[in-house]
């Protein structure tokens, strides 16, 4: 029915919270390989865009396809392993350390053994310079400490897409770069992205398409190039006039 | 003072006082344990219940378990206690201290209900969330994730949960049952000691004493809960 090569089909998604309505219609495709950053003043419907794709928020109406599956209530929970996210507050696991952070779903959802998801995770902590921290609680590590960490438990399932939900919003400026250069790691390894930042200068560099959301729509589409320089809407560009 | 403490030298040495003293003792605890229990199991499930999410099936449940919650609270114990003993339990031959563990166990679960309850609402929403996006089933995620961090902020409030049950069970003397505060008043009477204040003093340092104790294990529980929480591979 789609382009074989989207991963994300949405169809006129809707999102009410009563009568405040967040998400007015939204239409949008994913393809392979894409890192889309997803703009917008706060408040547009940026995030919850975002967590409307894996039903973290439900949505009102609407039609999402995940590689031309449907997704439905019924189906979510299996799509779920194949979309990777992460948060703005980074949401480890409080009572589990680093380790157990990573491990609990692969082994729960018996994706891996326990001695395989352990190896996977502990090599990833290497790359990220963590090692260290393996057996340590997230109470006792650094913000950018546990959004890396976070990033690599999203790792751990091998999904085919990955969330971020403004990553780096709660970050010290010190640690956002760790993050960023993690990101981009990520992305020219050839993930599929997307990704809500307030990080203009990140947007421009990392993305191959940017989506500009205002009051609950896609207003604006395009490469960062058109989009930063030659920005066909209004609203568009008095945004940028103020962020850049 | 010398009255005092030879009325505290009669009644060690009047082996009857002893034996009323350690009968009420025993049904004090009878009566707090297994109502303690019934508390616990009950609560548990009118909590879960009342966290679940809003499905269509829950919607009854729910109501139910808000009404009950609601009447329980809003009465008196004594009240309920005289509702079980002369309304629900009015069969001759019904033995009494069931009638006392149930009052007592209904009452304590609409307590420990809201304390489970506001325990797992506590947790962050975002640990739940994350779990979610992991593909963990709500099972799992309550499993692995919400419980394991509910229990660190329920535990001291339960503790204070057992140590009021102990202390409320001392109304079961207003239906006549010879419990550790009965046993007092009745060392003291006429036809006894005559002096109500040696043997209710003793009483009172039964309760204090096993309300200590309870007090001491929460407290080794909490450190201990803690302690899991914060260790780090440097300490």
């Amino acid at each position: 029915m789609n382009n074989t090569n989207s991963i994300i089909t949405i169809k006129n998604l809707k999102k009410f919270y009563g009568h405040n309505k967040v998400l007015r219609g939204i239409d949008f495709t994913l393809q392979q390989g894409e890192t889309v950053a997803v703009l917008g003043p706060s408040g547009s419907g940026k995030s919850t865009f975002l967590r409307c794709i894996n039903y973290i928020e439900e949505p009102t109406s609407g039609e999402i396809y995940f590689a031309n599956t449907l997704i439905t209530h019924k189906n979510i929970q299996k799509i779920r392993q194949d979309i990777g996210m992460v948060f703005q507050h980074f949401n480890l696991i409080n009572n589990l350390n680093v380790i157990d952070n990573l491990t609990l779903a692969p082994v729960k959802l018996h994706l891996m053994t326990e001695e395989a998801a352990d190896k996977k995770a502990r090599s990833l902590l290497r790359h990220i310079d963590l090692s260290a921290k393996a057996e340590s609680y997230p109470a006792s590590l650094s913000g950018g400490q546990k959004q890396r960490i976070a990033i690599i438990r999203a790792m751990m399932l091998s999904p085919k897409v990955l969330l971020f939900d403004e990553p780096t919003s709660a970050l010290d400026p010190e640690s956002i770069g760790d993050v960023l250069s993690l990101i981009r790691e990520v992305a020219d390894a050839g993930m599929t992205i997307m990704i809500v930042t307030h990080e203009m200068n990140f947007a421009k560099e990392i993305a191959s398409r940017i989506v500009f959301i205002d009051k609950g729509k896609i207003i604006e589409e395009g490469t960062p190039t058109e989009f930063f320089t030659h920005p066909k809407t209004p609203r568009v560009r008095e945004f940028l006039e103020k962020v850049l | 003072m010398n009255n005092f403490f030879n009325k505290l030298v009669e009644l060690f040495t009047t082996p009857e006082y002893i034996d009323s003293l350690l009968h009420g003792f025993i049904l004090t605890m009878q009566i707090s344990f297994f109502a303690i229990i019934i508390g616990l199991i009950l609560g548990t499930i009118i909590a879960l219940v009342d966290t679940a999410r809003r499905t269509k099936w829950m919607l009854l449940p729910k109501f139910i378990c808000k009404v009950y919650t609601t009447v329980i609270r809003g009465t008196p114990m004594a009240l309920q206690l005289f509702i079980m003993f002369f309304v629900i339990f009015a069969i001759r031959g019904f033995p009494q201290i069931i009638t006392a563990i149930l009052a007592f166990g209904f009452n304590s679960a609409a307590y420990v209900a809201e304390v489970i309850r506001s325990g797992i609402q506590s947790v962050d929403i975002g640990q739940t969330e994350a779990g979610l996006a992991l593909g963990l089933s709500r099972f799992a995620i309550f499993r692995y994730i919400v419980a394991p961090q509910a229990i660190k902020n329920i535990i001291p409030a339960l503790g204070n949960e057992i140590i009021t049950v102990i202390k409320e069970t001392a109304i079961v003397s207003m239906v006549g049952m010879y419990d550790l505060n009965m046993a007092a008043k009745d060392i003291g009477s006429g036809q006894n000691m005559a002096s109500y204040i040696v043997p209710m003093f003793v009483a009172a340092l039964f309760y204090l004493a096993i309300i200590y104790l309870i007090t001491f294990i929460v407290k080794r529980i909490e450190k201990h809960l803690r302690k899991s929480d914060l260790k780090t591979t440097e300490a």
